[in-house]
């Protein structure tokens, strides 16, 4: 529910239309970065995603926790970013980790 | 009342909980199996292995990241409910306290193991944002809260014996 008004607001501010941008998607897969998100869930434990961002990505726990508070406060977080193949191994061993995390180009 | 998680050695984790407790949790691996058998439109499933992709445009991606990524995480789960299943067989009881030493692995598969069951129990119970933790004790989900509580204050201790 949160990611889908999230997709909404930012559609509407980013994205022309829908038929557009996956004409581009065909040209400028290669070369656009792609950035995860971790969204924020009524249950996982704040001090369980801080443990997992620093799990995960070796980030110091005072980065997590900045993190951390991003995703309760603001209701999202990029936790990383890479070319595609990186983020999709990243949200997957999010999921891995009970974390709701998605993955999107970086327009 | 003393930590059911503490940390013996380098990589050791000692489990001490009241007989009662270990009775409930012995009960709860299967439960999350059975759900997880349960295909993927089931609200847990769904909650468990949410999409990857956001954008519309991005659909076909999606879709093949379920196809491949799927069974994995499927299995990772299982594969920590078995160890799970397996420490909480292996432990021994005293007249009140059961006891068992968990290896690093071990611990680790109880972490993801409380945390799904967890997130589980939130979908079952429809928790929301603006839930505070407050429930009518004739409320009929109210076993089901507290055992969600009970879980995160498992949950809180294993994260602090892991990280001292």
């Amino acid at each position: 529910m949160v990611a889908r008004c999230a997709t909404i607001a930012r559609m509407s501010t980013t994205a022309p239309t829908r038929e557009r941008t996956e004409q581009q998607d065909d040209v400028t897969e290669p070369d656009v970065p792609w950035v995860v998100i971790v969204w924020n869930d009524p249950v996982n434990l704040m001090s369980y995603v801080v443990f997992v961002l620093q799990k995960l990505f070796g980030y110091d726990r005072e980065k997590a926790t900045r993190l951390m508070l991003d995703v309760h406060h603001k209701g999202k977080a990029v936790v990383s970013s890479g070319p595609r193949e990186k983020a999709e191994f990243d949200v997957y061993r999010l999921h891995g980790h009970g974390l709701w995390a998605t993955m999107q180009k970086d327009r | 009342m003393a930590g059911s998680f503490k940390r013996v050695g380098n990589d050791r984790v000692r489990v001490r909980l009241a007989n009662d407790e270990v009775a409930v949790l012995r009960g709860l691996p299967d439960q999350l199996r059975t759900v997880l058998g349960e295909g993927e439109d089931e609200p847990v499933n769904r909650r468990l292995f949410p999409p990857a992709y956001l954008d519309v445009a991005d659909i076909e991606h999606d879709a093949e990241y379920h196809r491949l990524m799927h069974d994995d995480l499927v299995s990772e789960k299982l594969a920590n409910l078995d160890l799970v299943t397996d420490t909480l067989a292996r432990g021994t009881s005293s007249v009140r306290r059961w006891t068992v030493e968990l290896t690093e692995e071990e611990a680790t598969a109880w972490l993801g193991v409380l945390n799904d069951l967890r997130l589980a129990l939130g979908v079952r119970l429809d928790i929301t944002e603006d839930f505070d933790g407050e429930v009518d004790d004739t409320d009929p989900r109210a076993p089901a809260f507290r055992l969600l509580s009970y879980l995160g204050w498992l949950e809180e201790q294993l994260l602090d014996a892991l990280q001292s």
